[in-house]
């Protein structure tokens, strides 16, 4: 008996052991996962990305100039004082974007404190490259930024000069301009406020954004223009304004609505004119689709919008133009409203959308249909929480989020959990429904309330001819896939049942003539009884 | 054709929906209120209310049904109902309204009836329709409640032997009237409960007190 004893002691203290492990594994989050239900309440989830590294500019040492030899004599001698052509990287300032070029695996971290653009790969393997001095061919002299504030990198691959198929273009914000240039520091195109009369008197232009598509449209993204973005024809000319918000519906602007159609132009003109939000932040996917985002605690309009290249948002098509991304609800505490405002969009190769919330310093994760997989990230001092998110990144399953307050980039790496959800939903988005239903079976052993994966399976059912059963999944899960599977369902039903049908159809009209005719009979009798 | 007017009670409610005008009428002048059966109607209305948040089809169901609360289900139909009743009966006896409180709410309920009915359609065909089949929905509920609309004008006015500008009126002040009497009670209620709280501190702090 003393071993039994024994045994049984070993063994729960293993099992302790084990699961203390297992405790520690999980602590090193911060945050908890958490998704939405049917009824727009939140539920607790497992969550598909925790923190892998955190990194400042601190960790990298020291970053190399990537101008020649002689180009670095002539900065010397065009500023008069010494640029050594390695310099320690130091802390970021205030970084404001981070861009991964996809085709050399670069990572660009735009610190506009420093007014630098910092270069390095994916992995942070190579060693930084400090992008500083740019040569303008037409002066003839190097110039600097002030504080810039995005950047985008384009390839020309018809390009024969191996330096001049890098395109990168970085919004000057202080300087009001945007500057193209090569993989040299070449200038090969300024962008400056247009003197066109379109464009607004009084209305300066501070470049906040930058994306090109594939055309060489340069689209800017201007934070007091609130008619779209800025968009540039490849010659450089302003060619007109791209992707306006729509105006918020508040009881104000339909009361001034009204009041403009009663009266007259002039008394009109006495009203405040109501204006949309404008976006703070845009990006564009390969297919050429240019993504926005508004960053508004108030605004409930076009938060998030997906427009083709004529300026529509296409999401309005499919339903999503009222849909609250990022939280659902806000909560007000201590004189204050806390809320999502998002601030950042980044769309990856697989279509995922990823919505990075300045006011909870949260990721939202959805599907390229606006269906939402993941919320992680928090606001805080931990490692994985944030305090002023700027920029969202993503290549290869992994994100990167720039936080300009604790200048430092996180990277989250996908859980297992993550990447079976993403297996899953790769599988679906092909088509594949059936093959995707074991995945999504396996996510929901392991987080049997993930919405999606029901809707997954929904579908598989659906694709084999099971009606019922894909009506069971999507009961309270998707109201349009329900509606597919039961008019499958009531079809089948009515087929099968047709005889019965038939039968008892007629036996109600043979009954209806039946007891009408007694009805008749009898009256008759009554009224001949009377009389 | 002649109604033979000599019908079970029961039979009064359909009778009179079929005949939105004179059948008020009619029944004013058999005198055939009826409590019981105005009863069973607005017991049918509190039923109806609760399937239609439980029953209705996932498809068309848009009420929050993750906590099934009945209390304010209640509050909506027959709170609703007798403080319209008592509402339309305080206002129209201080302006010559001939209505008893009995006859107000027997000719309420029954105008009921339409609105009722047309519900019940409505929850099995939200189990049979799909999506782009809404629009009968919608039809049979806006026809269930302009019926039911139509039916309630007419039963007041009948009632009170008003005119219809003054009917409308009548109503329109009823409303108001209930809103008043809803606020009164929520008032109360508050108030009690601080009464009540007030009781309960003296008594736990004379438990403490006495060392109980």
């Amino acid at each position: 008996m003393p071993t039994m004893k024994k045994i049984a002691a070993s063994a729960i203290s293993a099992i302790m052991a084990v699961s203390m492990l297992c405790s520690s594994a999980f602590a090193d989050q911060p945050y908890e996962g958490y998704n939405y239900d049917w009824w727009g309440d939140p539920v607790p989830s497992q969550t598909g990305y925790v923190v892998d590294r955190v990194v400042t500019g601190l960790d990298f040492g020291v970053g190399k100039r990537y101008n020649s030899e002689a180009q670095l004599k002539e900065i010397s001698e065009q500023t008069g004082k010494e640029v050594p052509a390695e310099e320690a990287i130091e802390e970021f300032k205030e970084p404001q974007d981070l861009f991964v070029d996809r085709e050399t695996k670069s990572l660009y971290i735009v610190d506009s404190g420093n007014n630098r653009i910092l270069v390095t790969d994916v992995e942070y393997k190579n060693q930084f490259i400090i992008m500083d001095y740019f040569y303008n061919p037409e002066t003839k002299k190097y110039e600097t930024l002030k504080n810039p504030h995005g950047i985008f990198v384009k390839h020309d691959n018809n390009s024969l000069n191996e330096n001049e198929s890098t395109m990168i273009y970085i919004a000057d914000y202080d300087n009001n301009r945007v500057i193209g240039c090569y993989a040299d520091g070449t200038i090969f195109q300024t962008f400056e406020r247009p003197s066109d009369e379109f464009y607004g008197a009084e209305v300066t232009f501070q470049p906040n954004k930058v994306v090109v598509d594939v055309a060489g449209n340069v689209y800017v993204n201007i934070l007091s223009i609130t008619d779209g973005a800025v968009m540039f024809a490849p010659d450089g000319s302003f060619s007109n304004y791209f992707g306006a918000n729509r105006v918020e519906q508040t009881a104000q602007a339909i009361a001034n609505k009204f009041w403009r159609t009663i009266l007259s132009r002039e008394a009109a003109a006495s009203f405040i004119q109501a204006v949309p939000m404008e976006f703070n932040n845009f990006d564009i996917d390969d297919d050429g689709f240019i993504y926005t985002v508004t960053q508004s605690k108030s605004a409930t309009t076009d938060i998030f919008k997906k427009m083709n290249p004529a300026g529509e948002n296409i999401l309005i098509n499919l339903g999503y133009s009222d849909y609250t991304y990022g939280d659902m609800a806000s909560y007000y505490y201590k004189n204050q409203t806390y809320g999502s405002q998002i601030t950042d969009v980044d769309v990856d190769e697989n279509g995922t959308i990823r919505l990075l919330d300045f006011g909870n310093g949260r990721i939202f994760e959805y599907t390229d249909e606006c269906d939402l997989l993941f919320i992680y990230g928090g606001k805080g001092n931990q490692k994985g929480l944030f305090t002023n998110v700027t920029a969202i990144e993503a290549y290869n399953s992994v994100v990167y989020v720039l936080d300009s307050r604790k200048n430092s980039i996180t990277t989250f790496k996908r859980t297992e959990f993550g990447d079976i959800v993403h297996e899953a939903m790769s599988l679906y988005n092909l088509g594949k429904y059936e093959e995707a239903s074991g995945p999504w079976q396996e996510v929901l052993t392991r987080d049997s309330n993930y919405w999606f994966a029901y809707i997954g399976l929904g579908n598989a059912e659906l694709s084999q001819g099971n009606y019922s059963e894909a009506m069971n999944y999507f009961y309270r899960n998707s109201r349009a896939g329900y509606n597919r599977a039961f008019k499958q369902y009531r079809m089948q039903f009515v087929r099968d049942n047709f005889n019965v049908f038939m039968i008892i159809i007629l036996v109600l009209i043979i009954a209806l003539i039946v007891l009408s005719k007694l009805r008749k009979h009898f009256k008759k009798k009554k009224a001949g009884g009377t009389k | 054709m002649r109604f033979d007017l000599d019908m079970p009670a029961w039979k009064w409610p359909f009778y009179v929906a079929r005949h939105p005008f004179e059948g008020f009428e009619d029944l004013r002048w058999k005198k055939a209120y009826n409590t019981k059966v105005a009863m069973v109607i607005v017991l049918c209305f509190f039923i109806i209310t609760v399937c239609q948040q439980v029953m209705t089809g996932f498809l068309f169901n848009t009420s929050y049904v993750k906590v099934f609360n009945i209390v304010p289900l209640l509050v909506q139909t027959i709170i609703l109902f007798f403080t319209w009743v008592i509402g339309n009966w305080s206002l129209c006896t201080l302006f010559d309204g001939e209505g008893s409180v009995k006859a107000i709410c027997s000719v309420s309920a029954y105008a009921l009836v339409p609105y009722l009915i047309t519900q019940v359609v409505v929850i099995i065909a939200s189990n049979v329709l799909l999506t782009g089949e809404a629009a009968f929905i919608v039809f049979f509920q806006y026809l269930g409640i302009l019926w039911s609309v139509v039916l309630m004008i007419s039963g007041i006015k009948t009632v009170h032997q008003y005119s219809i500008p003054k009917t409308l009126l009548a109503m329109v002040f009823t409303v108001a009237a209930m809103v008043i009497i809803l606020f009164l009670l929520v008032l109360l209620l508050s108030l009690f409960q601080q009464v009540y709280i007030f009781g309960f501190s003296i008594y736990t702090e004379l438990m403490y007190r006495f060392s109980l």
